[in-house]
């Protein structure tokens, strides 16, 4: 069954019945009046903001950001690869290269990765139902068309069929297909709303009641449940009856909006139709806001409201006014991810270093120097097999491999599960003695450090290398930088003294378990 | 307050309650506490893969036709009785509570792990971590030389989530002790029980040497311009590891320096010199050490769906070399009343035989025994029916067991740590069996 028609139908239904408004700011000018809310701030909280961030460092954060690994030595847009985007002279380089980031296949995965990650539980569960790769797959297709983000949610809510399959329905299944579970995930992912606790309770913190979870639980109703209890569900349908009641009672919960009143009967619409109208209606007060936190959070390492994903009224922003200009920003430009993130990655503050001396007062919340972020699992995985590869070739590994064979390599798997990080903790480094010394001593490293085994130290073992060159090959690789020159002095200095080749060896070692390396700067 | 997260609220308010319920609460570790102020806690899991058959260790059935070919002998606490082939465990009965009441719900070799492990179901939105991370959580310290919780032989392959640390992070994982990513410091013993990544068996010390310090070069220049909390972090935890790599603490996993006479005590296989390690890694303060009784290479050694009297005969000499060799010698060294040990399989196995002289899952009435600090032993809590097939008395469940292990532990059951999703989570959501607790 096609579901495309169905949501075009209700979203332009939608649009059809808002009063047009007027075209949004372009790009250039909406990042303008970001900087100004934040300058306002800063004056007002006597912040000092960092240095602009230099090429290196931006280059770097973007890839990292919007690719999930770090830059190649070369490539061959012309733009993206360290060498030519630091010899190069435009001055739009900077706009130019989160574009070309954009349009690559890596960016709509690493996507995929942070959004699987924040929809789907951790659990071994979800791997054994198998439908994983479907889903990322979806995903990944999603990110690549740069759908629109109201669409993207309609039609993960209005998922349909089976769950092993590419498609959304796994976020249904791997809830079990449970009312209570639907709604505090998506409450909590799409309405940035942290509802869940007023399942049992009225909300300690925030002002939601039992009443008000379960009339938006109540939207989830009405699906096909297995038979038995303990089956477990492969795929996902409407049912025409189902309701939910608050624990303790015997009375059927109507379906109601968050903050609104009932949904009224929509004859000939499914509720999970009704509730899709609800989170596509432009001023949905909610869901614009969730998203544009989130997207937030993913460039500056923490959200404008934070935690990500509690937007109540108990949990204030710093920036109120930019909350609200950006929210409606986005809806105005279509839900558009892209343009989202460019007009982001356009600001001063995303281009503000991230520099800051020991002993400096740290108050991330003001945005006036970048935060460090640590890197996901998947981005140090994949950093580090980036490092290992060759990287001076003109042609890099053909990323359609790359990007499909993802989920089957075992070693990955394996890799991921040590280092998975609980993801609210973006601005925290999260491991402990076992992860230290599986990066110093593990599988990994010592094929990435061993001439015999490293893609990247065969190459340069080579004669017409001096020992200068294949230390800046080294630090470009990894740190995405020439070294500087006390620390060409000294690198340099040991591999000639070492005169074995393994001294090669040990500055890649050094250079990958640097904190430089496995942080987002 | 605007900014202030409700997350670091509670997270101040947890650690503040697990400071105070470790600080004085219970009179034993008052004791304890003053007698030598170093002294902590310790908890040694003793995990059972494939579910270990109830009615052929601890409770008996001789007379009954499901009862098997096992007799029972007479402990060392007068009217207990175990099974024959734990005789020094029976000589030692007065350290052992065994709940012969244990009942749950999950009968398949995964989930049940998963529930045996975390105290919940699995399949929710939530990845709880493994008691192992929940409790050494709350009794180790940051800085401590060795990681806080040691894993000997895990069973990784078959749930990862249920050995993980779930929503704790990675900071809570074990550290892993011959799991199969095995590199064999040379004295290690045939049974395999190398740490994993503790060494990059071809690099020497001159070269680790040389190597740490192009490392320290690139961590001073850029912790120098980046000061906040985060690039610390990774450098604390990198100068740990390697502080660890290189300590006499990490002799803790070199058992060459053990005499032939105490490593044929424990059993030369890999439980046996798995207890063996766990009682040095307990001289040197680690808080939580769990231990798989895989069977010399067997992935679930206890799952006698055939032959369950032979198996279950040379599983028990295992057990019982192991475990109670490890509880007279650190009562020896006055360590046992500050180690509590559980006794754990995923699930018990059926009282009825099956034509392959097996038994199958059962977790419907089974057995776990606790042992040691906290625990009042040389007792029986709980029975089961004459076939074996119901609990009569004093039924208990998972998280009741894991609440009496936090107390006897010193740790308040309802200290919470906050899961991924902002919900508070209770390290035991059971309320705990006052009979088993001294």
């Amino acid at each position: 069954m096609r579901l495309r028609p169905i949501i075009q139908s209700l979203v332009l239904a939608l649009a059809a019945s808002w009063p047009a408004a007027a075209a949004p700011p372009t790009e250039a000018e909406m990042a303008a009046k970001i900087d100004a809310r934040l300058a306002e701030v800063w004056a007002r909280e006597k912040a000092l903001a960092a240095p602009p961030a230099e090429d290196a460092e931006f280059l770097r954060r973007a890839w990292l950001d919007l690719c999930g690994t770090i830059p190649p030595l070369n490539d061959p847009d012309g733009i993206s690869g360290i060498r030519q985007f630091l010899d190069s002279n435009d001055p739009d380089k900077r706009v130019r290269l989160i574009e070309r980031l954009l349009a690559r296949p890596s960016h709509a995965t690493h996507f995929a990765n942070v959004w699987k990650n924040v929809l789907l539980p951790q659990d071994a569960e979800v791997q054994r139902l198998g439908g994983e790769a479907g889903f990322q797959s979806w995903l990944r297709g999603q990110f690549a068309d740069n759908v629109p983000y109201d669409m993207l949610i309609a039609s993960l809510v209005l998922a349909q069929g089976q769950a092993n399959q590419a498609g959304p329905a796994l976020f249904f299944t791997s809830l079990q297909l449970k009312p209570e579970e639907l709604a505090a995930s998506t409450s909590r992912v799409f309405l940035g709303t942290q509802i869940q606790c007023a399942q049992c309770h009225d909300h300690p913190f925030d002002h939601w009641k039992k009443a008000d979870f379960w009339g938006y639980a109540a939207f989830f109703a009405r699906l096909e449940r297995p038979q038995q209890a303990q089956q477990i569900a492969f795929q996902v349908s409407d049912a025409a009856t189902g309701e939910v009641m608050i624990p303790g009672s015997s009375e059927a919960v109507t379906p109601r909006f968050l903050g609104g009143d009932t949904s009224g009967d929509d004859l000939g619409k499914s509720r999970r139709e009704r509730l899709v109208q609800w989170l596509t209606w432009p001023e949905n007060p909610f869901v614009a806001r969730a998203a544009v936190n989130r997207v937030w959070a993913l460039l500056f390492g923490r959200g404008l409201v934070h935690p990500v994903d509690d937007l109540g009224r108990h949990n204030a922003s710093a920036h109120p006014e930019l909350m609200s200009e950006l929210a409606e920003y986005f809806v105005r430009s279509g839900y558009d991810l892209n343009r989202l993130v460019r007009t982001l990655t356009q600001t001063k503050a995303y281009q503000l270093s991230s520099r800051s001396p020991p002993g400096a007062e740290d108050r991330p919340e003001l945005f006036a120097r970048m935060s460090i972020k640590s890197l996901t699992a998947e981005q140090l995985y994949d950093c580090l097999l980036e490092a290992m590869r060759r990287r001076e070739s003109a042609s890099p590994a053909p990323q359609s491999a790359l990007v499909l064979n993802r989920g089957l390599d075992a070693t990955r798997q394996a890799f991921l599960m040590r280092f998975r990080a609980p993801t609210q903790g973006a601005t925290e480094y999260e491991g402990g003695i076992p992860q230290a010394l599986t990066l110093m001593n593990g599988t990994n490293i010592r094929q990435a450090t061993d001439l015999n085994q490293s893609d990247l130290l065969g190459a340069l073992d080579a004669p017409f290398f001096t020992a200068a060159q294949k230390v800046e090959v080294l630090f470009l690789s990894t740190l995405s930088r020439p070294p500087r020159s006390e620390e060409r002095a000294k690198f340099v200095a040991y591999v000639e003294q070492a005169g074995n080749r393994q001294a090669l060896g040990d500055v890649l070692w050094a250079l990958l378990n640097s904190a430089e390396f496995m942080l987002n700067h | 307050m605007s900014e202030h997260s409700r997350r670091q609220f509670l997270r101040a308010a947890a650690l503040s309650a697990a400071g105070v319920s470790c600080s004085g609460w219970m009179p034993r570790l008052a004791r304890a506490a003053a007698g030598d102020p170093a002294r902590r806690r310790h908890c040694v899991l003793l995990w059972m893969p494939g579910g270990p058959s109830q009615m052929d260790t601890f409770d008996l059935k001789p007379g009954h036709a499901n009862g098997g070919p096992f007799k029972e002998i007479e402990t060392s606490v007068s009217g207990l009785k175990i099974s024959e082939h734990l005789p020094k465990l029976a000589a030692q009965a007065e350290n052992l509570a065994i709940v012969r009441s244990l009942s749950t719900a999950e009968g398949d070799h995964n989930r049940g792990t998963y529930l045996m492990h975390t105290g919940h179901k699995p399949g929710g939105p939530i990845s709880f971590p493994t008691m192992g991370s929940t409790l050494s959580k709350a009794l180790g310290t940051d800085d401590a030389e060795l990681p806080n919780f040691i894993s000997i032989a895990p069973q990784v392959a078959l749930n990862s989530a249920a050995y993980g640390p779930g929503f704790l992070g990675p900071r809570h994982a074990p550290l892993t002790v011959g799991s199969g990513n095995v590199i064999a410091a040379p004295q290690q013993p045939a049974a395999g029980l190398g740490v994993d990544d503790l060494r990059n068996p071809g690099v020497g010390r001159e070269q680790e040497d040389a190597r740490l310090d192009l490392w320290r070069m690139l961590q001073t220049s850029f912790l120098a311009e980046h000061g906040s909390a985060s690039p610390k972090a990774q450098n604390t935890v990198y100068e740990r590891a390697v502080r660890m790599m290189r300590s006499e603490a990490a002799q803790a996993f070199d058992l060459a320096g053990e005499s032939d006479k105490v490593k044929d005590a424990y059993g030369r296989g890999q439980f046996g010199q798995g207890c063996l390690m766990a009682r040095r890694l307990i001289e040197r303060g680690v808080p939580f050490i769990e231990i798989a009784l895989r069977s010399n290479g067997g992935v679930l050694g206890w799952d006698t769906h055939q032959q369950n009297f032979d198996r279950v005969k040379s599983l028990s000499a295992e057990l019982d070399a192991g475990w109670a060799t490890l509880m007279t010698e650190l009562h020896e060294r006055g360590l046992l009343e500050s180690t509590t040990i559980l006794w754990l399989g995923e699930f018990g196995r059926t009282p009825t035989i099956n034509p392959g002289a097996g038994r199958d899952h059962f977790p419907k009435a089974w057995t776990t025994v606790l042992a040691g600090g906290g625990i009042k032993g040389g007792q029986a809590y709980g029975r089961t029916s004459a076939d074996g097939g119901t609990v009569e008395e004093n039924q208990v469940d998972v998280p009741d067991v894991l609440a009496t292990l936090c107390r006897a532990l010193g740790i308040d059951p309802a200290t919470c740590n906050i899961s991924e999703l902002g919900r508070p989570i209770k390290i035991a959501d059971g309320k705990p069996i006052e009979a088993l607790l001294a």
